[in-house]
């Protein structure tokens, strides 16, 4: 019985989280829409337009924000078994795109392998999710106006499972004082105004480790300042028991 | 000029669809706030629009549920299906929805949506 009144209590909790999301992003929109309508009337000043493009940037971030928090309300609930194969390839492609877009004032670069066309994971929408969360938070921590990032595939075999190990590089990146300092994990423990510095980095680890995987962060040990930093995500690859 | 049905149960919404279509060109027929008065609409207007833009979560009706009732009425009809439940995919194209747009989504995707549906 118990267990049932916190079943419910839970569902409850999931139905106003879906609610209040749903009317997040019909909010987003409606400013989305009304900041691209100023920028494409006539007789927009340079600074305005400035202005309204980073704005445009923060909706977006604002918007994956709220479907990273759908997203870990949904993958909780789910035991890898129950995700879909997805392709990874297109599912960068996709994300490439997107981090362009999000940030009009910069010029991002993203390398993708361009010789495999498929390369199949376990994750579904998560996986894709994860892929452009990995670009934003990259970009987040590089203060630089033009970014070069590159992402690298390899195969690895752990305790008698195929991994695909995901690297995204960037070597202009500075990486955050605490995840330097500590294993990310410990960050849970740590101060909330101290986490919510590498929010993004924390929501990848979280969401690798709900997919069956695993992320770490480290530097790139370049020999100049800033040191660059690296991603290292472990995806199951699909038909794996 | 390709007309336009919007389906929206948010004003503010329907303001934004009809401010951006306008501006590129596109005649709006009319709006309904819930699926059932989008039908109602729908089969009480002898002229029928070139596309309808759907919403999914309305009270009443859904998006759903109103696009299969507008697709029993005119299998041709074209209907793009813009919703923040990116889950309902699947079940909309189903229904008969020609094309999903998930929310929010850039102008330029609407627009580039709005001239692949009308050139089919």
């Amino acid at each position: 019985m118990k267990k049932n009144t916190a079943r419910n209590s839970e569902q409850k909790f999931a139905y106003y989280m879906d609610l209040l999301s749903h009317d997040v992003l019909n909010n987003n929109q409606a400013v989305l829409g009304y900041l691209e309508l100023i920028l494409a009337a006539g007789g927009v000043d340079k600074t305005t337009r400035k202005y309204a493009q980073k704005a445009v940037s923060h909706i977006r971030t604002s918007t994956i924000l709220v479907d990273n928090v759908k997203r870990l309300m949904v993958t909780r609930e789910m035991d890898s078994s129950e995700l879909k194969p997805t392709n990874l390839i297109v599912a960068l492609n996709s994300a490439e795109r997107e981090v362009v877009r999000m940030f009009p004032d910069r010029k991002v670069v993203v390398k993708i392998p361009s010789k495999i066309s498929e390369m199949l994971v376990v994750g579904d929408g998560a996986a894709s999710d994860l892929v452009l969360n990995l670009l934003v938070s990259m970009v987040r921590l590089d203060p630089s106006e033009a970014i070069t990032l590159e992402f690298k595939l390899s195969e690895v075999s752990v305790r008698g499972k195929d991994w695909l190990q995901l690297t995204l590089e960037d070597p202009t990146a500075h990486m955050p004082k605490m995840a330097k300092d500590m294993p990310i994990e410990d960050a849970y423990q740590e101060d909330s105004s101290i986490a919510v510095k590498m929010v993004g980095i924390l929501y990848c680890k979280m969401m690798a480790g709900l997919l069956g995987g695993g992320f770490e962060v480290r530097e790139l040990n370049n020999k100049a300042e800033p040191k660059g930093a690296v991603f290292v995500t472990t995806l199951l690859k699909a038909g794996e028991p | 000029m390709t007309s336009v049905l919007i389906v929206d149960d948010e004003l503010f919404i329907v303001e934004l669809y009809r401010d951006i279509l306008q501006l590129r060109g596109y005649k709006i027929v009319g709006t309904a706030f819930d699926g059932e008065e989008a039908v109602r609409k729908y089969g009480a207007n002898s002229e029928k629009p070139d596309v309808i833009i759907m919403d999914h979560r309305m009270p009443v009706m859904n998006g759903v549920q109103a696009t299969r009732e507008i697709i029993k009425m005119n299998p041709k009809q074209k209907v793009i299906f813009v919703s923040a439940d990116v889950m309902v995919e699947k079940e909309a194209r189903e229904a008969g929805a020609i094309d999903f747009l998930p929310k929010p989504f850039r102008m330029d995707d609407l627009i580039e949506k709005m001239q692949k549906v009308s050139a089919r």
